[in-house]
């Protein structure tokens, strides 16, 4: 179920707490008898490197092999919680039913022009997508995400490097009453300096534009005019200057320099097969 | 299921959040209360004590990051202790750890100190 996956041999970036063994710390050894966990099987395991192995017909798949997740603490810009929840009232329909269609459908359910290749296995813990999403008229950028949790009423994607944003975003479903509640949760920090300015300059408003189509979506998937409630929260309004390196792994520039630089490998492979 | 609760002590200058149950959604008013009250002490580093914990979904890891970037801000230290193999793999994977030390109990964490 993991072969998208290496473990990682590499000391993590700015990990000066990390290496506990290095640091001198007592290495954190686990007691001598260790229940197994509830929840063990829905949780990624070893992986921080990501491989994809998709070959979309009609788009890319860069900015993923190789690069490693990142969680919001690893971000440039603000940490934002945004919520955004849409009741499935009328509909005779479990979390668990909802959260099996949302896995099973999930790319059904995005806006257009939006696309998510997934692996062969679904949505599983530890399987790599990708994804190519529309920025704006004739700018695409491709990255992807790794599932890191699923279990039958929740999933949550992280984000990798060169990402919009450092972070995860949680699905999930749950009872209010009668009622279905189907919820996206998105816990995230834009990854660089760029990506911030984005977010401010309209990013924020299009991505909860995203997540609410996706929800209006899904409700109609289950015969519900759907109405979406949104909530943000700002957890940090620090901006971690340090991590503006990040913009090095921006996969939207990089997306951009593969797409104008596309003449030219054309030519070249041209070049090669005339030779 | 299992409620989870959230007790806190100080100890040599540590504020010891002991948690019990299952961290998920419905712990995260719990945690929260917990948290402001290690916080009203003014500690160097907030030790999270994972020992009595048996499951933790990424709702749980969410509010787990919500303490981290608050200690952050504080510039406050945290760790935690406790954890089995399984949840210091999941806080490698979700690079929690690049933050937070882990350390196997709360004894070997306050012998670090100050450094934890």
């Amino acid at each position: 179920m993991h072969d998208h996956h290496e473990r990682e041999e590499t000391a993590p970036e700015g990990a000066s707490t990390t290496d506990s063994s290095a640091a001198g710390a007592p290495a954190p050894t686990a007691p001598a008898t260790q229940p197994v966990s509830r929840d063990a099987e829905y949780w990624a395991k070893g992986v921080t490197i990501l491989h994809a192995d998709q070959k979309p017909s009609d788009g890319i798949n860069l900015n993923v092999t190789g690069r490693r997740v990142v969680s919001p603490i690893q971000g440039f810009g603000q940490m934002w919680e945004k919520t955004y929840q849409v009741r499935l009232a009328g509909a005779s329909v479990t979390p668990e039913e909802v959260v099996a269609v949302w896995k099973e459908e999930f790319p059904s359910f995005w806006p257009s022009g939006n696309r998510f290749y997934r692996p062969l296995t679904g949505i599983r813990p530890g399987e790599v997508a990708v994804l190519n999403l529309s920025m704006a008229p004739m700018v695409r950028l491709s990255t992807g995400v790794m599932v890191l949790y699923a279990d039958p009423e929740s999933f949550t994607l992280m984000t990798p490097q060169g990402h919009v944003f450092a972070g995860w975003i949680t699905f999930s479903a749950r009872k209010d009453g009668d009622v279905t509640v189907a919820q996206a949760e998105v816990l995230m920090r834009a990854n660089d300096p760029f990506y911030e300015v984005g977010l401010i300059l309209g990013g924020h408003t299009r991505e909860n534009r995203f997540w609410e189509y996706t929800l209006v979506s899904l409700a109609a998937r289950f015969g519900v005019d759907g109405q979406v409630i949104s909530e943000y929260q700002l957890i940090d309004k620090h901006r971690q200057w340090k991590n503006a390196k990040n913009a090095w792994h921006n996969a939207m520039i990089r997306s951009a320099l593969y797409d104008v630089t596309r003449p030219v490998r054309w030519g070249a492979q041209k070049v090669r097969r005339s030779s | 299921m299992h409620q989870f609760q959230a007790e806190v002590r100080h100890r040599d200058g540590v504020a010891v959040i002991d948690l019990l149950g299952d961290v998920n959604a419905e712990a995260e008013q719990a945690l929260d209360a917990a948290t402001r009250e290690a916080e009203a002490y003014n500690p160097n580093t907030i030790l999270l004590n994972f020992t009595n914990v048996g499951y933790i979904n990424s709702t749980g890891i969410a509010l787990i990051v919500g303490i981290l970037a608050r200690a952050r801000r504080e510039r406050r230290s945290v760790a935690a202790c406790g954890l089995s193999e399984h949840y210091q793999e999941i806080f490698t994977i979700t690079r929690l750890s690049d933050f937070m030390r882990m350390f196997p109990d709360e004894e070997s964490a306050l012998a670090e100190q100050p450094a934890v």
